[in-house]
């Protein structure tokens, strides 16, 4: 009985998120994506600190001016992706609330950036 | 007795080699924190899971080995090694999978028939789901999961069995100081079901609650506590009670490079009840002592 109503209560709750999730995909599939710029040279992010709005889906253009790969990595905006040198990478990010997310090239720590959302 | 100890003694290994290499990357580390990369805390909390499920595209490979010592008597040593894939296709969902390596080394523990073995132990699988995202987003990490586990052998007794495991967990976490001290819970909820060689079935299940801190001394390393508190049941839906376990321990993390990392625990049961039995110890359904090492690279 007990393991019934857990059973219960634990499928209720994994496809509450799945259409949660299915909901939120079509509704942002509808919001317009705004594309962010962000370039690495000399293994520095520029610009260190980019501006995002908030609550819309982001497509962010990481152009590597460099002559060695860098990964783009953020661990708060949960993405990662390597952009081989003298190339461009894109990455697509959820809306997001506003606030400061770091971001960093993983292949070269000291290379750090932010996001900020408002 | 002899795997153990040379498990022990290529951990204590790896443990003091990795020392020296945190040292030296510490001292070329930045020393504000707040310049520090973020972490991900899925494994920086010992056997207490945080809730991060990785990054979007993120693939691992790891080794992980949990070891289990001490029952009624005599000696008992048994481990389970997983060698695990990992891999976070979106931004809210990771899965693994791989196969379980088992030993098993008992001599004169009372109600086990004494075993000295190796072998392929079966497979296991785990699917993530992050239902919030700690960051600017929200203070708290919300992570439901799920772990089917398939056995050949028994994981205490060593005995040739059809094992069927569903180990379902909700994981919180959050940063209590930035960059610097990390907590987290678990909820565990674990039934399974059990076939012997004679055809008799057993069914059974576990509750657990944990919670654990961590502590970031310098950028690539953790070291944390963590407490461990389960039920044992006979059934599924928590028939018959059978015993309980209360567990306390270190924790170990340290990032070795951007791409790999490397985490230790121990535990000790600090007090338990077997139902039916007076000692101070639950070692009839849980272990004495219980460890583990894990050794990741991502790509």
């Amino acid at each position: 009985m007990i393991l019934k109503t857990i059973m219960k209560t634990l499928t209720t709750l994994l496809l509450t998120v799945a259409v949660a999730g299915l909901a939120a995909g079509g509704a942002r599939a509808q919001e317009k994506t705004a594309t962010i710029n962000i370039s690495i040279k000399d293994h520095k992010f520029q610009p260190a600190e980019v501006k995002a709005p908030a609550n819309k889906p982001l497509l962010l253009r990481v152009k590597n001016l460099d002559a060695t790969a860098m990964e783009f990595e953020s661990v708060t905006l949960r993405v990662e992706k390597v952009v081989a040198a003298k190339s461009e990478g894109t990455i697509r990010v959820r809306p997001l609330a506003p606030g400061r997310y770091k971001f960093i090239d993983d292949f070269n720590q000291s290379a750090t950036g932010e996001l900020v959302v408002e | 007795m002899a795997i153990a100890s040379n498990a022990l003694r290529a951990a204590s290994t790896i443990v003091m080699l990795v020392a020296c290499v945190a040292g030296a990357r510490s001292a070329a580390a930045q020393s504000d924190p707040s310049a520090w990369p973020d972490i991900e805390t899925k494994y920086v909390f010992g056997y207490t899971e945080g809730a991060t499920i990785g990054l979007e595209g993120e693939k691992e490979v790891s080794w992980e080995t949990s070891a289990r010592f001490g029952k009624m008597g005599g000696h008992y040593t048994a481990t389970e090694t997983k060698l695990e894939f990992e891999h976070t296709p979106t931004q809210f969902f990771q899965f693994e999978f791989g196969p379980l390596l088992a030993s098993h080394d008992i001599r004169n523990s009372a109600g086990l028939t004494d075993t000295r073995q190796f072998g392929f132990g079966g497979l296991f699988g785990e699917l993530r789901f992050l239902l919030l995202g700690r960051g600017p987003e929200s203070p708290i990490g919300l992570t439901v999961s799920v772990e089917p586990n398939w056995r050949r052998i028994d994981e205490t007794s060593g005995a040739r069995v059809t094992n069927f495991e569903l180990e379902t967990k909700i994981a919180a976490d959050t940063e209590l100081v930035p960059n610097r001290l990390y907590g987290a819970v678990n909820a565990i909820y674990e039934p399974e079901w059990t076939r012997d060689d004679t055809g008799a079935v057993t069914k059974e299940s576990t509750l657990g609650l944990t919670a654990a801190v961590a502590f970031r001394p310098i950028e690539p390393l953790l070291i944390g506590a963590e407490l461990g508190y389960y039920r044992h049941y006979d059934g599924y839906a928590f028939d018959t009670y059978t015993g309980d376990a209360l567990y306390i321990g270190p924790t170990f993390y340290l990032k070795l490079t951007p791409k790999m990392f490397m985490t230790a625990a121990w535990s000790a049961q600090v007090t338990g009840q077997d139902v039916g039995s007076a000692g101070p110890f639950n070692l009839a359904e849980f272990s004495h002592h219980r460890a583990k090492v894990k050794l990741a690279m991502e790509f």
